[in-house]
């Protein structure tokens, strides 16, 4: 599953997923943009069937914040 | 969407220029736009004002949008933006106040759009506005004097009839568009308040979708014929198998499928779409169901070919583009068999092949969802198509019956009216010189607006012709530009659809220029003729009409006897 979540964040910035890691974020990956952070919270919410809250968007700064609000929404990246 | 930055369009002849005006974050759009052009053949350029900055762009003269000059502007708005706080409040002042407000709401778009249309020759298509499924006044909503949801009713009307008053200009039915796709699916809470998106990024591709529609006949890219198989596609199962008895039309769930798909065809056909038939089968078994079946909806007079025979299907293809005569690039082919799509797809990647579900009542929406039959204006001649084309299989029944050409000809009562440009004639003129490909000399397309400037110079002659014989009218189907540079004049366009070719309505029509040359003391009457891979028809014209080439000109000497053929009834209006 944390191969799903690399290869649709790969897909969204159009990076290698090679090239990412937990600390992967606006700061670090050129293509992250707010708006393309939108699409990717899109393209998540479809691929593992949940909704997050604004505040969950909002808080958003690397992958590894993803990855916590995923658990919190009980899908397990490791299964 | 990275995809839209890796295309290589610069290979296009084809270009177009977009600019986009949003009241909101549309994001996406521009690089939706991008690729579907490039689909299509078409070098894509675009300018997206920053957003909810529409007004400042239109309404000032020396903007960037402007500069860009567009060939087709897109200004979407939304109507909270434009209502403002009285979109959450409607009730918070009188009816009489919400009228008002709504009058001064259109007037500003009115004086929007006049700005606008004094400052551009671009075409125009402003969205309409969506009216929400809520009201605060719940279920007696539609019992409230002029309330939330008329309101916008009102300035939907109102945008309508300011469309219809003004020239190159559309109204996109977003709220239609809403509907089709769902309130709850386009607008999306948590995408407006993060970055005002009001349409869900998942709805952005059908909302291009929707908006190609007017892009498509521009270049003259849309479709007119629709080549049907028979069985399984117009009618369940297979009548050389089952009979006309077993055949699956009508009372069952599957055989209203097929009426239904039927009935949505014979609406295009009567909107001008041509149909034909393209089907494996026994000739007589096939036509007993179209001629006597109680629940066949389309007969043989709704089809301008029928090739039912056990020919390869790509060449019954073929056959029926060259009977009708237009491009293979016109054709939709519907045909429920796999086979039979690869075949066409293989074999003519110009054809545009449907994919079908193996499912018959899927047929009508497929059918209805294709965006490729849209003209921007729709014309008398464009309307009255499908019976032209009737009228045309009855012509050649007669040229079989009679025994040389001249004979035919004369006993065809060719009337020819040569008509000035005027203001109804300017729509069919520029779409003669979109559409027209084999007897076109020149094949310079021009858009409306254009026409509309030559009309009005008297620098320029713009004229056409309406050609009539003993089985109908054949409609507008001739145009001409004649440049008028002192007393030399140039033949800028000439072109004759190619259903008339072969009548002489040719030489009537350069014979009325010519003279109308000589009697205005013209010195210098030249032609061009500039050949593309489709208009091989005209090369010989001005030869074989008396024109003497020079350089990359020819030059008709007006000294000369114009001659006309005396077979043709000409009249000037």
């Amino acid at each position: 599953m944390s191969n799903d979540l690399y290869k649709i964040i790969s897909k969204v910035f159009s990076i290698s997923e090679s090239k990412i890691s937990s600390e992967s974020g606006p700061a670090n990956i050129e293509s992250w943009d707010s708006f393309n952070g939108l699409v990717l919270i899109d393209e998540l919410e479809n691929h593992f069937n949940v909704k997050f809250t604004i505040s969950e968007i909002i808080d958003v700064k690397n992958v590894a914040d993803i990855k916590r609000h995923l658990k919190n929404h009980n899908v397990d990246l490791n299964g | 969407m990275t995809l839209s930055k890796n295309l290589d369009d610069l290979k296009f002849d084809k270009k177009l220029k977009v600019a986009i005006l949003p009241s909101f974050t549309l994001n996406g759009l521009d690089e939706t736009f991008h690729v579907k052009c490039s689909e299509i053949g078409i070098r894509y350029q675009s300018y997206v004002a920053d957003y909810n900055q529409y007004n400042q762009e239109i309404l000032n003269p020396e903007s960037d949008f402007y500069n860009f000059s567009p060939d087709i502007t897109f200004l979407i708005l939304d109507i909270r933006s434009l209502l403002g706080d009285y979109f959450y409040f409607p009730y918070s002042i009188s009816s009489a106040e919400r009228k008002s407000l709504v009058k001064e709401k259109i007037n500003e778009l009115e004086n929007l759009i006049l700005q606008f249309k004094n400052n551009s020759s671009s075409k125009l298509v402003i969205t309409n506005f969506n009216i929400p499924s809520y009201s605060p006044n719940g279920i007696i909503e539609t019992k409230s004097e002029f309330g939330f949801h008329e309101m916008i009713q009102e300035m939907n009307k109102s945008l309508r009839n300011i469309a219809k008053s003004q020239n190159s200009t559309y109204v996109f039915d977003f709220n239609q568009f809403v509907s089709k796709y769902g309130e709850k699916n386009i607008f999306d809470y948590k995408q407006f308040h993060i970055g005002d998106i009001q349409i869900a990024f998942n709805y952005i591709p059908y909302f291009a979708h929707e908006l190609m529609s007017y892009v498509k006949p521009m270049f003259g890219i849309n479709r007119k014929c629709i080549v049907l198989d028979l069985d399984n596609t117009l009618w369940g199962g297979v009548v050389g198998e089952d009979g006309f008895d077993g055949i699956e039309l009508g009372q069952t769930p599957n055989g209203k499928s097929f009426v239904e798909f039927q009935k949505h065809l014979l609406s295009l056909w009567q909107q001008g779409i041509i149909l034909a038939i393209n089907s494996k089968n026994n000739f007589d078994d096939a036509m007993r169901v179209i001629r006597d079946h109680p629940d066949m909806i389309l007969r043989e007079k709704h089809f301008a070919s029928i090739q039912i025979n056990w020919n390869d299907k790509a060449q019954n293809l073929k056959q029926i583009a060259d009977e009708i005569n237009i491009g293979l690039s016109s054709i939709v082919f519907f045909d429920d068999d796999k086979l039979n799509q690869e075949r066409i797809k293989q074999e003519f990647p110009e054809v545009l092949t449907i994919e079908i579900p193996n499912d018959p009542s899927q047929y009508s929406s497929i059918l209805t969802n294709l965006n490729d039959f849209n003209v921007l204006q729709k014309t008398e001649e464009d309307t009255k198509r499908g019976e032209m084309y009737a009228q045309q299989r009855q012509r050649k029944q007669f040229e079989n019956t009679v025994s040389n050409l001249d004979q035919f000809l004369k006993q065809l009562d060719i009337k020819v009216k040569i008509k000035k440009s005027n203001e109804f004639l300017i729509p069919r003129i520029s779409q003669l010189t979109l559409k027209t490909n084999q007897f076109n000399l020149t094949t310079r397309r021009y858009q409306e607006e254009e026409i509309r400037k030559f009309s009005k110079d008297e620098n320029f002659a713009v004229g056409c012709a309406q050609v009539l014989d003993k089985f109908g009218d054949n409609g507008i189907t001739g145009a001409y530009i004649v440049k008028k540079n002192g007393t030399s004049w140039i033949l800028d366009t000439f072109l004759l659809s190619c259903r008339i070719i072969g009548r002489g309505v040719e030489n009537a029509m350069l014979s009325h220029i010519l003279k109308d040359a000589k009697n205005n003391g013209i010195e210098e009457f030249k032609a061009e003729f500039i050949s593309t891979p489709k208009n091989k028809p005209a090369e010989n014209f001005l030869l074989e009409f008396g024109f003497k080439k020079q350089d990359q000109f020819w030059i008709y000497n007006l000294n000369n006897d114009i001659k006309s053929p005396n077979y043709l009834k000409v009249e000037i209006e």
